[in-house]
């Protein structure tokens, strides 16, 4: 009878405590959503030029556990850290640009939106699931590596993605978030553009590469 | 015409008699027709426009159904724009009535506060009397409209500072002055062409515009009359050097990069004496930096020649005229380096160079080629400035809604700043609209009292 009673009294507490750990676990989440200054880059191939359309607008938020880096120069232990993070990129943001940034053209700009089934799909949606810091930056202003997996939704089509990322902690509570990864756009049933135009038939490659540079903050609390 | 056929380039007295067109006679005499490229779409992938926006146009004389024409168009336009005519606006019924038949579905009003307080309307076109803008384009910024105000933006410098000064302050929002060459391809095409010193040094630019016309609108109604024709009354109207030279000069300003210095006027009641104060022929002379002189002459008595402007340099001339140009080389100028790219057409007693898109020889391989096309160049300034208005006035609302839905809406200063660096299309702004009324009002009085007057420096800001 004593043993039962001790045993249930230490798995109330065990319970309790756990609950406990879970709660300060929660309340040690930080949450951060986009500002302004992020870039996405699209960079691809074609049988006439290289090409590259951008977007300065790349929108989410993102939750990141206790082991993440906050401040720059912080320690942190190598290995898997909690984050979570929704990023999406606005389709019709994307604009065509030539090399030195000034826009192309309106009519490959309304050929990638089709493409990329704009009208349905408004979002290219990115939702993070996994992110482990590879080792801890070797000077105070490096940024923290770490290998990033999640699923990345395109036209309607979602893959699985992994890439590294790194993150560089900034002023006013702020991270840079910068990454670059290959993909192909049939891999999300993407037919590449293949446009006609007075020089001829231009067809694009199916490789494109992303690079992005997603700046955010950490979200202000509601006024209690 | 086609380009290799070489008999078909040989013209002859009577061929040419038999054609008379202003481009045989240009290429008669040594012209050498300068093109842009255009952006059109490709034959056969005509689909859906993408930018979809809802206008109104206040104002319905004869350029507001002008307008209302080319809007009514823009679904054609190359990119398309799927323009919808919401509303139209006159203080004039009969105009309203008229211009319904050109907009099938608009509402039609004589209030224009009606447009304004329309949530669905984006854009407004404000082409009413030149002293009726003021009221309108500062009611309609204040509601929240992109606007599009036709030149000259007022008739007074003071009302034109107010314009702008508003214009300047709502960063949200488009505006644009209805200087329309400024948005034409064509003369982008020319303007590095020009400025590059292709002309050798410029010396002289000359504009006119003839027309056999009494500039009168008729109504069984006097005061309604009085009230139509308020571009015979020096009370309401800059006259010609106002309403129609401003383009011609704010178009050779740009070109030569610099403001006038001084203008000097002259002007005549000749022929159309008995129903206006506003003279119906004008010569102006307009100067600027670098001992360059603009004349402007305009008449509402002769038809002949109608309406060019030309740049004269040390090594050539160039004519522009319906959407077109030719350049006409001394002998002893030198070889232009595009010279060797481009086609050679050989006609009457003149091999002349033809810069055609598509025509010349490839770029360099780091060079992206632009999506040229060979279609005709068929569009008007007017649908390229309107084109380029609503375009520019859908970017700026999707940038402003995309900038909120992805960083939020508590920084809306971060958002000005992001507006302000969205990439325009070319087109006429404020401050160039400003600049336009400022030289106007000047020639006008220069040509009302016979004199040369100095344009001051402090006259041109704006504040």
């Amino acid at each position: 009878m004593n043993t039962k009673r001790h045993t249930l009294f230490a798995g109330t507490i065990t319970c309790l405590l756990l609950a406990a750990a879970s709660l300060q676990a929660a309340s040690q989440m930080t949450t951060y959503a986009a500002r302004s200054g992020s870039k996405m880059r699209i960079e691809g191939t074609s049988n006439i030029h290289d090409w590259q359309v951008e977007s300065p607008f790349i929108g989410g938020l993102m939750e990141v556990g206790p082991g993440f880096p906050l401040e720059p120069g912080q320690a942190v232990t190598p290995g898997k850290v909690e984050a979570k993070a929704e990023v999406f990129i606005q389709v019709r943001s994307l604009k065509s640009i030539e090399k030195d940034g000034k826009p192309y053209s309106d009519k490959m700009d309304e050929i990638m939106w089709e493409h990329l089934k704009e009208p349905v799909h408004k979002r290219i949606v990115y939702h993070l699931t996994e992110m482990t810091l590879k080792e801890a930056p070797k000077a105070k202003d490096a940024p923290y590596v770490f290998d990033a997996k999640g699923d990345l939704a395109v036209a309607g089509v979602t893959n699985k993605i992994a890439m590294v990322v790194n993150v560089l902690p900034l002023a006013d509570k702020k991270l840079e978030i910068t990454g670059t990864v290959a993909l192909k756009m049939t891999d999300f049933k993407v037919n590449p553009p293949a446009p006609k135009i007075a020089l001829g038939l231009i067809k694009t490659g199916d490789d494109v590469k992303l690079i992005f540079k997603w700046i955010v903050g950490q979200r202000k609390l509601p006024a209690a | 015409m086609n380009e290799n056929d070489s008999n078909a380039l040989e013209y002859n007295r009577r061929e040419f008699l038999k054609g008379g067109s202003v481009a045989t006679l240009m290429t008669m005499l040594g012209g050498v027709e300068l093109f842009a490229q255009t952006n059109a779409a490709p034959a056969g992938e005509t689909k859906t426009p993408a930018v979809k926006i809802n206008v109104a146009v206040i104002g319905l004389g004869a350029w507001g159904r002008e307008i209302v024409n080319t809007l009514a168009r823009m679904p054609q336009a190359t990119p398309p724009i799927d323009a919808k005519i919401v509303s139209v606006c006159d203080t004039y019924q009969p105009f309203v009535t008229r211009t319904a038949k050109l907009a099938p579905g608009a509402a039609q009003t004589t209030d224009y506060k009606s447009i304004l307080d329309n949530k669905d309307i984006k854009a407004v076109i404000v082409a009413t009397p030149t002293h009726q803008h003021k009221e309108i384009v500062l009611a309609a910024l204040k509601a929240g409209k992109h606007v599009y105000c036709e030149a000259p933006l007022a008739g007074s410098i003071e009302d034109a500072r107010e314009i702008a000064l508003a214009a300047k302050a709502a960063r949200q929002l488009v505006f644009q002055s209805g200087l329309q060459m400024r948005s034409d391809p064509q003369r982008h095409f020319l303007l590095p062409f020009i400025r590059s010193g292709a002309l050798g040094k410029t010396v002289l630019a000359r504009a006119q515009s003839h027309k056999k016309t009494n500039w009168r609108t008729a109504s069984s109604n006097p005061a309604q009359e009085k009230a139509l024709n308020w571009r015979l009354s020096r009370a309401t109207s800059l006259g010609l050097v106002g309403e129609i030279g401003s383009h011609q000069i704010d178009q050779a300003g740009w070109f030569l990069n610099a403001l006038p210095t001084a203008v000097t006027g002259f002007g005549s009641l000749a022929f159309w004496k008995e129903d206006r104060d506003v003279p119906d022929t004008v010569q102006a002379v307009l100067e600027f930096p670098g001992d360059v002189r603009m004349i402007y002459d305009a008449t509402l008595v002769n038809s002949f020649d109608g309406e060019y402007e030309m740049l004269y340099g040390s090594d050539a001339a160039v004519l522009m005229r319906d959407g077109k140009a030719w350049m006409f080389k001394e002998v002893d100028s030198p070889l232009l380096g595009w010279e060797v790219y481009a086609d050679k057409l050989t006609f009457y007693k003149e091999t002349g160079i033809a810069l055609v898109a598509g025509k010349s020889k490839a770029p360099p391989a780091n060079e992206q080629p632009k999506p040229a096309q060979d279609e005709p160049f068929t569009n008007t300034p007017l649908s390229f400035a309107l084109g380029n208005f609503l375009r520019n006035s859908v970017d700026l609302d999707t940038a402003a809604e995309d900038y909120k839905a992805s960083y939020g809406e508590d920084d809306l200063e971060g958002m000005m700043e992001h507006l302000s660096a969205v990439p325009r299309r070319a087109a006429a702004s404020y401050l160039e609209g400003f600049h336009a009324v400022v030289t106007a009002v000047k020639a006008n009085e220069a040509i009302l009292g016979n004199k040369r007057i100095e344009l001051k420096p402090e006259w041109y800001q704006l504040a």
